[in-house]
């Protein structure tokens, strides 16, 4: 403390107050601090460097400014200037938050909260004064009312905390008397999350009756009832009668979420028979969900633990007392839950084990998208997953007991879900992190005596168990899915399954999964989430086939992720901007709603690396191959044009990115320097992430050695008479046997004309010199068939037959036109672009298999296959704008 | 050696796609071969023979088996049941056997199955439950060994039945029958009324119909390399898209046949071509000699390995049931097959690398045809003489001298131009017709 006084002491005396507080909340923190530790860590930062940033002190000094000047509002009861000062604040607030970084409101604004809240309860409780206030005072009086409510729900933990422990050693202000107030009662009962919750009401309780006396009078009465009752006399009726008033209450306007779960959890502890218990428990976890309203924000993660354990504590009952059941279905009779534990027969409660454990997840999982992935907290929090992996177990066994297997099925694909991106070196850190959180969890349960009525004992095991590999893991979990799911279900399990398998290196397995499940074909019907999921997969994919050095492969599964501008966007991995329309909010909502929280992220430069490597080794023999060619095909209309930008430039610098990298590499190979074109790419940094990265590393160089010669071939073969294979082997350092094999392939598949001689192991080609008549009548045939295929093509679009590929191959030219105008659609047009990315996905891979891409070979048949993948185009084109159209309906 | 000689054995692979007593076939050509002890094998046998009706088999394999002269309890009991219930399910057929036997009765049936079951419940009281009846005697006909009489009574059995089931069963059944009864023709026949009936039929679910393609190419294994026209055959079924699928999801060593068949097989050699692709994509799956040979010819152009997979080849198909059947010659046997295999290979070797080269010297040719230099020689100017090679022999060096191939700028020209009067006719009748129909309309 004394050293944030030595620092401050030069600063006027409001700053160091301000100062002041910022340690005293974390003193104060209890064990909660855990995760208000990095907020205030960081203010300690900012603290530090103070002097650097005057600016921050500036915004306090206006802070300060504006609560006195609330305090003078107050003196007169003038609401209107108090209406805006609070306006004024909250400006403030925010720069000041900009500023310090801080992720939590900085005390004094906290304090002004309480201030104005305890004035304005006191305000509309004097009816009298009411009264006899001016009608626009009276106004802004009213306004502030619903202002300040709506305001304070938000810092809402803050206010509480600050309400137990403000600073003692604050004198100036004017409202000390109600702080003080609360200082008399205890400052050290609440805030203790993981301390019993009953107890803590107790305490805790005669604490808020004094502050929230005037608001809340009705609430805490019923509260201290609760509380005050004597045990003998609680029996199933009262407790169920509570029971029902308080959750009467829930949703209500001006009830506390807060309170409404301690009040409940209380109830846990008195109800009379397990069933209600559960039935109580059920609402209690309700509550807790609803404790953070909208949809943006995440669950406090206090508050999620509690859940779970809930949830955990549900099971204990499920599994000890056998005759209950949960059912969602049949609306339970009123006296249900009166029956004994050893009343014979079924006993139904009413509730969804499985849609609360999928909230949990979401919520789990909201968290970690909100908090920022570069703090201890988001480390905190993933160290969270083994306790919900618990969770999901205990509940697939208890369902898989129950023999409710579709159940069973959809908690296995969550599990799955949180599986499936881990490595091995990841799981196998999990696994040993499961084992130790248990151990803490036991010394601290250990610490918390409950009292309650019916105590149940902890039949459900708290730790999860792991099998030695993931992949056991996940075969068990997708086998049970693929019995027992239903289609979307089955969808996203089978693509876990083939993210995962890509994982582990295995990509035959992985293919053949993803070409016999069709889900290429499907995937644009599906949810979003799904299809984000299915791009995730294919860049898995990719990223695995070039792993074991399947560049072919690997270029078609990349390819139509990076058609686009849109990488980011399509793998959920951050937002693309787009050059021709602004997303409206909503949109933006949405998509900043589906983002993969950063542990899940692929590397989205090693994909790129990845990428456009696979493209250079096809691509740049290819433009040898066909640099006189009219017709060009294009392999990667991408690399293609990355390389026309960085021939375009004047000089060339030394390459920074990976793309400079890549066009450095392309453009010593092209000339055949296969060793500068290596060195070039061995500088990548991205290497480094990959696991087995010398035998990569290899495997590049080796295809880099062959796409070389093969450069040369295409390039220099019309200088040479004959080559010698010894000579070729040597200049390109590549064993004469795979010289042998390289170049029959490409005499074979007529890439080259030439021929060996046996005996003196040469090359010997034979060039074609054409006449210039000769030309001439190939130029006019090539032109003829040109016309017969307009002609074609201009019959088809008038009968109709082809109409559509016509109109859609347009569209293909003018995509970009057409996004820019129809810019304004708003979602279906998003939407839309999703079905898009994932069509040209499809129609270069499932295309892939027809057309013979696997081949990876069959150099010589592009004519042919050039001829199909336009087709394959043309079909896309048209799905695309069906898919438009379904747009526009939906 | 032995140790590979086992390795490409896929009896265990096919056996399970098999009926059992489609199974001894090939434990005989096993025992035959002695790839396994031979107490292994008789061990196999009659536990095969367990399940099945034929106990005096049985019995017999566990006497030699054993070296004892009496059987034991359990099976003089099994044999004891197997009479039984022989006798009971004759008398329940009895009514629709001899109905089946009298000629001239038989000859009142017509084509109408509706109008002969409504005769025979009219005129001999038989019913459902005769026909029933006569199915399970025919199925126990077929579990005791008696072949033609099973295949007898499933044939008039299916003219009379009305569920599909059965009688898909009772096709399944003739098939057995006829392959163990090696009437290869007929039972070519059957295989082709299945097919149809596996293809057409909107089966219960595509993995049942998977599961019934596998086996109907397992089954047919047996016909297509005793059948005369078999080997065309079977490039027909197995490289169709629908079978060539379920052996690629299921049934990966069913590609050795196909493989073979293609090299065997002149008539198919368009069709080689998107076959070498499937084997690219499969090699991960599976490896088998006769593949790897392709590989080597059409996708790797090693020909020292495809010289090298050569010899595994000959290992293989001899080793083979399928594949290495024997012929008596005189007092030595051959393996046709084999012969015939290490012809065509040679063939597609000498074609690709001639293929590639302008100039070869005999004495590397020979080394890699696996002939001496006589017979190379002879075997090369056969072929210059039957005008399947266009080269010309250079004694004085020994070389091989391929004439250049360049295709003429004439040939090209037409090649381009031939489509074009094609396309424009059909171009123009299709403007008519359509000019027409707006016409009519």
């Amino acid at each position: 403390m004394s050293r944030f006084f030595t620092q401050g002491g030069s600063d006027s005396e409001d700053e160091s107050d301000i100062e002041d507080e910022v340690p005293e909340v974390q003193d104060n923190g209890g064990v909660d601090s855990r995760y208000l530790q990095s907020g205030s860590e960081s203010d300690d930062d900012v603290d530090t460097k103070r002097v650097v940033k005057p600016a921050k002190d500036k915004r306090f000094e206006e802070m300060t400014n504006t609560v006195d000047q609330m305090k003078n509002a107050m003196r007169i009861n003038d609401w209107c200037t108090l209406q805006d000062c609070f306006d004024k604040i909250n400006k403030q607030l925010e720069k000041v938050m900009r500023i310090t970084e801080a992720v939590k409101a900085p005390t004094l604004y906290i304090k002004s909260l309480v201030m104005l809240e305890d004035f304005l309860n006191e305000a509309l409780a004097n009816k009298e004064a009411k009264k006899k206030m001016s009608t626009s005072n009276s106004k802004a009086l009213n306004s502030m009312k619903q202002k300040l409510k709506k305001n304070n729900k938000l810092y809402e933990d803050d206010i509480n905390k600050y309400r137990e422990s403000p600073e003692v050693e604050d004198e100036k202000e004017p409202d000390e008397d109600e702080d003080t107030e609360d200082d008399e009662t205890d400052p050290d009962s609440e805030d203790d999350p993981n301390d019993d919750p009953g107890s803590e009401g107790e305490i805790e309780e005669p604490t808020d009756n004094l502050t929230w006396e005037k608001m809340l009078s009705r609430k805490d009465r019923l509260m201290e009832k609760l509380i005050n009752k004597d045990p003998k006399e609680i029996t199933w009726d009262w407790v169920n009668k509570k029971f029902k008033e308080i959750v009467a209450a829930r949703g209500k306007k001006g009830t506390a979420r807060f309170e409404l779960v301690d009040q409940l959890t209380h109830l846990t502890k008195i109800a009379k028979t397990p069933a209600q218990k559960l039935e109580i428990l059920f609402s209690v976890i309700s509550a807790q969900f609803d404790v953070n309203p909208g949809l943006s924000g995440h669950m406090p993660i206090n508050v999620w633990k509690k859940c779970v354990l809930n949830m955990l504590t549900i099971l204990d009952i499920l599994v000890k007392y056998n005759n209950i059941v949960v059912d969602d279905t049949i609306e339970p009779d009123e006296n249900e839950t009166s029956k004994p534990a050893d009343f014979d027969g079924k006993i139904r409660v009413w509730g969804n084990l499985v849609a609360f454990l999928e909230r949990i997840d979401t919520e789990f999982f909201k968290s970690l998208q909100c908090i920022d992935p570069h703090t201890r907290e988001y480390v905190e929090r993933l160290r969270d997953e083994p306790m919900f992996l618990a969770l999901a177990q205990n509940i697939q066994d208890y369902f898989e007991r129950m023999g409710d297997l579709k159940a069973a099925a959809k908690v296995a694909l969550r599990r799955v879900e949180s599986i499936y991106y881990k490595p091995q070196e990841v799981y196998d850190a999990m696994r040993k992190l499961a084992e130790l959180v248990e151990e803490e969890e036991e010394t601290e349960e250990e610490s918390g005596p409950t009292i309650s009525f019916i105590v149940v004992p902890e039949v459900v095991p708290r730790k999860p168990t792991f099998p030695e590999s993931s992949r056991a893991m996940m075969d068990v979990l997708v086998s049970l899915i693929y019995r027992n799911g239903d289609e979307r279900t089955k969808a996203r399990a089978m693509l876990c399954d083939i993210n995962h398998h890509a994982l582990m290196d295995n990509f035959v397995t992985a293919r053949d999964l993803l070409l016999m499940s069709h889900l290429q074909d499907n995937v644009q019907h599906m949810d979003i989430s799904t299809q984000i999921l299915f791009n995730r997969t294919m860049a898995q994919l990719g990223l695995c086939a070039f792993r074991v050095g399947m560049i072919t492969e690997s270029h078609s599964c990349l390819s139509e992720l990076y058609s686009g501008q849109r990488v980011r966007e399509l793998l959920a991995q951050g937002v693309s901007q787009s050059r021709y329309h602004e997303k409206t909010p909503e949109q933006e909502r949405m998509e900043r709603r589906r983002q993969m929280p950063y542990h899940m992220h692929i590397n989205l430069e090693l994909l790129e690396a990845v990428h456009l490597i696979c493209a250079m080794l096809l691509e740049v023999p290819n433009m040898a191959a066909n640099s006189h060619d009219a017709k060009r095909r294009v392999i990667s209309k991408n690399f293609r044009r990355l390389l026309e930008i960085s021939e375009r430039q004047a000089f060339t610098a030394p390459p920074e990115n990976v793309r400079d990298h890549v066009m450095a590499a392309t453009r010593a190979l092209t000339k055949g320097d296969f060793q500068k074109a290596f060195e070039v790419l061995n500088s990548l940094d991205v290497w480094r992430l990959l696991k087995k990265r010398d035998s990569i590393l290899d495997m590049v160089k080796d295809r880099i050695k062959e796409e070389a010669l093969r450069t040369y071939l295409f390039t220099y073969s019309s200088s040479y008479e004959s080559l010698s294979l010894d000579q070729l082997a040597k200049m390109f350092d590549v064993p004469e046997a795979q010289v042998h094999s390289i170049v029959s392939k490409m005499m074979i598949n007529e890439e080259l004309h030439a021929s060996w001689d046996q005996p003196t192991q040469c090359i010997v080609f034979h060039e074609v010199q054409h006449s210039r008549l000769q030309s001439l009548a190939f130029q006019l045939t090539e032109k003829l068939s040109i016309l017969a295929e307009s002609n074609e093509r201009a019959m088809e679009s008038r009968t109709g037959g082809g109409g559509l590929d016509l109109t859609s191959r347009r569209r293909d030219n003018n995509q970009d036109y057409a996004g820019a105008a129809s810019g304004g659609g708003g979602y279906w047009q998003d939407k839309a672009n999703y079905g898009q990315g994932r069509q040209g996905n499809r129609s270069g891979y499932g295309g892939g298999r027809q057309n013979g891409q696997w081949s990876g070979q069959n150099r010589g048949g592009y004519a042919g296959r050039v001829g199909s993948g336009n087709r394959g185009m043309q079909m896309d084109g048209s799905s695309r704008m069906v898919s438009l159209n379904r747009g526009l309906r939906a | 050696m032995e140790e590979s000689k086992k390795n490409y054995d896929l009896t265990p692979l096919v056996a399970p796609n098999l009926d059992r007593h489609l199974v001894f076939p090939i434990l005989e050509f096993l025992q035959e071969h002695q790839l396994y002890p031979e107490e292994q094998i008789l061990k196999f046998k009659i536990e095969l023979l367990s399940k099945t009706n034929m106990v005096d088999y049985a019995m017999d394999i566990h006497k030699s088996l054993y070296h004892s002269e009496d059987a034991p309890q359990d099976m003089v009991e099994r044999r004891a049941e197997v009479v039984a219930r022989l006798k009971s399910l004759e008398e329940a057929a009895a009514p629709l056997v001899s109905f089946l036997l009298n000629p001239s009765a038989v000859q009142e049936l017509r084509a109408d199955k509706q109008y002969n079951l409504q005769m025979l419940k009219e005129r001999y009281q038989i019913g459902p439950d005769q026909i029933e009846a006569l199915y399970q005697y025919a199925k126990f006909q077929f579990e005791c060994g008696n072949y033609s009489g099973a295949a007898d009574y499933l044939y008039q059995y299916r003219t009379l039945c009305s569920n599909l089931e059965r009688s898909l069963s009772a096709l399944w059944g003739k098939l057995a029958s006829e392959i163990l009864m090696q009437n290869w023709d007929i039972a070519l026949e059957e295989l082709n009324r299945l097919k149809e009936i596996i293809d057409s039929k909107s089966f219960a679910s595509p993995l049942n119909q998977v599961q019934n393609r596998i086996w109907l190419m397992h089954w047919g294994l047996y016909i297509f390399f005793n059948h005369d026209n078999g080997r065309t055959q079977i490039i027909d079924l197995f490289n169709q898209d629908k079978y060539l699928n379920a052996i690629q999801t299921s049934a990966p060593h069913l590609l050795r046949y196909l493989a073979t068949a293609f090299i065997v097989n002149k008539r198919r050699r368009p069709q080689l071509k998107e076959f070498i692709k499937v084997i690219q994509q499969e090699h991960y799956s599976y490896k088998d000699p006769i593949i790897e040979f392709l590989a080597c010819v059409f996708v790797n152009y090693d020909f020292d390995g495809a010289q090298k997979k050569m010899k595994e080849c000959e290992e293989v198909i001899v080793n083979d049931p399928f594949l290495g059947k024997r012929v008596e010659d005189g007092n030595f046997s051959t393996v046709p097959l084999r012969d015939e295999f290490l012809e065509n290979a040679r063939l597609f070797i000498f074609e690709t690398y001639c293929k590639i080269h302008q100039r070869i010297d005999m004495g590397v040719l020979a080394e890699k045809l696996n002939l001496n230099y006589e017979e190379a020689e002879r075997w090369i100017v056969n072929l210059i003489r039957t005008s399947k090679l266009d080269a010309k022999i250079d004694s004085e060096s020994g070389t091989v001298i391929m004439e250049p191939t360049q295709p003429n700028v004439h040939e090209q020209l037409i090649n381009h131009t031939k489509g074009l009067s094609g396309r424009t006719y059909k171009l123009v009748n299709q403007l008519l017709e359509h000019t027409q129909a707006q016409a009519t309309r």
